[in-house]
């Protein structure tokens, strides 16, 4: 096990290498002239020069690569053009936000769509099972965007349950920054009253975004777990008298998870990179709306580093989902 | 399968605790502002984020709206029309060659940290403007050196410009005046304070900064004790928060509930929508900005006047207003409304084929048949429409318009070299003066490069009119200068002149105060003389 993590861990280096190369060629060979765009409309052409030469734009893109990669050796994201700020520091700000949101939305994806994933097998084809196939298929074809302006027009406006969007109130006094995860920091420091605010912001957003992954994983897990319940070992089990609740719970659910395990890390992975409709919904300051703006202003260096980031992420979380398959899984397990 | 009631009772269990769990979390309550210990914090919901605080790097809408409130300048622009007012001036004299300014500073101006503004600030902070060479620089650039800003005395500062420049005054609002000691304190690595300046302010404003949440909310608080005082007598007015807010709809919601006093990114449907409603206000206004649609006037088929003549004869001028809702006015000049010295051209070109015809009978191409590419904004629906409407209108003179959506980086790249500058840009142009030659150099070369530039228009006539303008100190003799001028551009045609929109706004009616000027931009407002009084 230990091998195969460092084999992983090793792979993964030469993986995020390759992968900023290709972000990097792209967004650097793609037409635009950063440097008058960060100098602003009414800059003369000596100042867009001055940028430009400050920021090595006038260099050959190789030897551009070449300066950033060892920058990043020195923990160095480079700079924004937007913000003016240090990269690394933007992205401590932003990515805890992002990253919340979507755990509370994988969380919340999981928690009720392998439930009723089972419940759509058990009640195969009775009326619990067309709602929650009704459900499915909603996720699916709803627009998130447009499902994150329905929520907030009922359940926000017309009903005044949940607030329109953002991490917290305004004036509430923020939690001190550990982990820049709201509820965590606010439980960390005992303030129940930011963390009940981090989570009531949380919900509505976290809803919007959760649903396709909700969806998908009510559609994999009821069709595994159909398959499943129709084996002999589940049939051998039923002869022994064991109980239904405990045949469903213990013996089928631990087969049919694994292909919603696999489902559940790439939909992980694109809610990271899919977040920007929701953030934009909710105003909720994350990552996705931070790499949006750098990419129409065709800023570099935080387009650079937002896919690094959230590359990282993807390739932890399907390490993560290969290991909890080598433990679920017998035959996975012999075979590292 | 025949199972038992257990799972499907747990399992619903599970969801209605979930449900109930979210409805024990705390209600919403509708304030019409927030409030923070009887004070009212008036909220201002729009789009732009705020990327930096510093005077001296690059201004945007919402980073001059706040500068605004942090800091004070020497001069202020006010009103509808908008004027220059004293402001840390109070009073200034030019010398007969319009080459020596000197200003009186009141004497009662104080930083808020209750140090006073002197000439020493003053010129401390244009040096550090023009020493950065970023934002504003380019203003002044090679009309003052920074070695010729001099204190006479503690509140007299002079400028002594190389070469007489009329608009001098104009720009003057937009140099904002720092407190030199908090800078310094600040400043690493000798970045004259520039990191600091980012998130933080050192000025003399209204307004204090409280909190600087990037990418979610700004506070400012009040500054009581402001050197100016303020114009209304409100005591429970407490601050501004500048939220963030992206989505049209999430405005109109949040102005509808009483989450935000004012909303500044409506669209033009749901600011008409929501002005019905007796709690809410709207106001709309002819901005300082155009739009236009920029040819290039040296490269590919617009090089020939004529085409460009036909072409400005063909387009469907009231296309501009119907994509609008009406909320536009066409432009009669290439100056808009607002500037100072705005004639309205008699043969400003309106949709004539015949004569669009006759202008083509000229060319190379007497009876069309040639294709031209329109770029506009990727996304942008508006100039979307715009070349829809453009390809019906220029059908009449048998041209084909190729429509070329591209992303803004793009556009801006494309248009500041003439090989590359696109038949037609679709341009939205705000000019940060008044002055008439804030506009007219947009036609002069010293301008090409920039995206608004993209005709890289060159005739010496009338450079020599914009140069001798700028020159002249005297407005009576710039006036009937600046006629000219206006008559010059519409007759060699760089652009197809088209629309000032109307920019609009909508706040709650206990919004007091409120006054639009046309020198700010969409979505900018100026915070000093508006309140909240609830009790209205």
């Amino acid at each position: 096990m230990g091998r195969l993590i460092a084999r992983r861990l090793v792979f993964m280096i030469f993986m995020l290498v390759g992968l900023m190369a290709i972000v990097f060629a792209i967004s650097n060979i793609a037409p635009g002239d950063p440097a008058r765009l960060a100098a602003g409309p009414d800059a003369t052409n000596e100042m867009v020069e001055k940028i430009r030469q400050e920021r090595g734009l006038d260099k050959p893109i190789v030897t551009r690569f070449v300066v950033y990669l060892g920058n990043l050796t020195q923990g160095n994201f480079g700079v924004s053009l937007h913000t003016k700020r240090d990269v690394a520091s933007d992205l401590a700000r932003y990515f805890p936000a992002t990253l919340e949101l979507v755990l509370y939305a994988i969380g919340f994806a999981v928690l009720v769509g392998v439930p009723l994933g089972m419940l759509g097998a058990v009640f195969q084809n009775k009326w619990p099972d067309h709602w929650i196939r009704f459900v499915a298929v909603s996720g699916v074809a709803l627009p998130m965007f447009w499902l994150g302006l329905m929520l907030q027009w009922y359940l926000s406006l017309e009903l005044d349950l949940f607030p329109l969007g953002g991490r917290l109130g305004i004036m509430t006094p923020r939690p001190e920054t550990i982990t820049g995860l709201l509820t965590v920091d606010s439980l960390l420091t005992g303030d129940i009253r930011a963390f009940r605010e981090a989570v009531w912001h949380l919900v509505l957003p976290s809803l919007a975004l959760s649903l396709p992954a909700l969806a998908s994983i009510i559609r994999v897990n009821r069709a595994e777990m159909l398959e499943t319940l129709n084996k002999d070992y589940i049939l051998n089990a039923r002869a022994q008298g064991i109980g239904a609740f405990r045949i469903v719970t213990a013996y089928a659910l631990k087969n049919a998870i694994l292909p919603t395990l696999a489902m559940i890390g790439l939909r992980f992975g694109w809610m990271l990179g899919g977040t920007v409709l929701v953030e934009s919904v909710f105003d909720f300051p994350g990552v996705g709306l931070y790499a949006t703006k750098a990419a129409v202003s065709s800023d570099f260096d935080p387009i650079v580093a937002v896919t690094l980031v959230l590359g990282a992420c993807f390739m932890v979380v399907n390490l993560i989902i290969d290991l909890l398959y080598a433990l679920l899984d017998p035959r996975v397990r012999s075979q590292i | 399968m025949k199972v038992s009631r257990r799972i499907a009772t747990t399992l619903f269990a599970g969801a209605a605790l979930m449900a109930g769990s979210f409805m024990a979390l705390p209600s919403q309550q509708a304030l019409a502002a927030e409030q923070v210990d009887d004070k009212l914090y008036m909220v201002i919901a729009g789009r732009q984020p705020v990327s930096h605080l510093d005077p001296a790097l690059k201004y945007d809408l919402a980073v001059r709206m706040m500068q605004q409130q942090l800091y004070d300048a020497l001069v202020k622009y006010e009103g509808n029309p908008s004027e220059i007012k004293p402001w840390l001036a109070e009073s200034w004299t030019t010398s007969e060659d319009g080459l020596t300014w000197t200003f009186t500073l009141a004497k009662n101006a104080k930083f808020h940290d209750g140090s006073p503004v002197n000439a020493d600030a003053v010129i401390y902070s244009f040096k550090r403007t023009m020493a950065i060479n970023e934002g504003p620089a380019w203003m002044l650039e090679g009309f003052v050196e920074a070695d010729n800003i001099k204190a006479l005395d503690e509140h007299t500062v002079e400028f002594k410009l190389n070469k007489p420049y009329a608009a001098f005054l104009s720009f003057l609002p937009w140099w904002y005046v720092l407190n030199p000691d908090v800078v310094e304190a600040n400043t690493k690595d000798g970045d004259m304070g520039k990191g600091y300046l980012l998130e933080n302010a050192a000025g003399s404003g209204p307004y204090t900064l409280e909190r600087f949440e990037q990418g979610t909310a700004y506070v400012l608080k009040r500054n009581d004790d402001y050197w100016k005082g303020f114009p209304y007598d409100n005591d429970r007015m407490g601050g501004v928060i500048y939220r963030l807010m992206r989505e049209s709809a999430a405005q109109r919601a949040a102005l509808l509930k009483g989450e935000a006093d004012i909303v500044t990114g409506l669209s033009v449907e749901e600011r008409q929508a929501v002005e019905k409603r007796e709690e809410i206000q709207t106001t709309s206004l002819p901005a300082l900005t155009s739009f236009g649609l920029k040819m290039n006037t040296t490269k590919g088929i617009t090089a020939d006047v004529n085409i460009r003549k036909a072409l400005a004869y063909a387009y469907d001028y009231d296309s501009f207003l119907q994509i609008m809702n009406g909320e536009a006015k066409l432009q009669t000049s290439p100056f808009t409304d607002a500037v100072k010295g705005m004639v309205p051209v008699g043969s400003m070109p309106t949709r004539d084929i015949e004569k669009a015809k006759e202008y083509l009978a000229k060319t190379d191409h007497p009876d069309g048949g040639f294709e031209i590419d329109y770029v506009y904004v990727e996304g942008f629906e508006l100039e979307r429409q715009m070349g829809l409407s453009m390809i019906d209108a220029f059908k009449d003179i048998n041209v084909t318009v190729n429509m070329i959506p591209q992303t803004w980086p793009n556009m801006v790249a494309l248009g500041s070299k003439p090989d590359t500058s696109p038949d037609l840009l679709a341009i939205f142009t705000t000019p940060v003066s008044t002055d008439p030659d804030a506009i007219a150099i947009q036609y002069h070369p010293s301008s090409h490069g920039k995206y608004y530039a993209s005709h890289f228009l060159d005739d010496p006539d009338l450079n020599k009119m914009i140069e001798d303008a700028r020159a002249e100190t005297d407005w009576e003799k710039r006036v009937p200068i600046y006629a000219e001028i206006q008559q010059k551009i519409v007759d060699l045609q760089p652009e197809i002149f088209g629309m000032m929109r109307n920019r609009g706004m909508a706040h709650r009616t206990w919004v007091k105060g409120y006054e639009d000027s046309p020198i700010r931009m969409g979505g900018e407002i100026d915070f000093y003389p508006v309140h909240l009084d609830p009790n209205s």
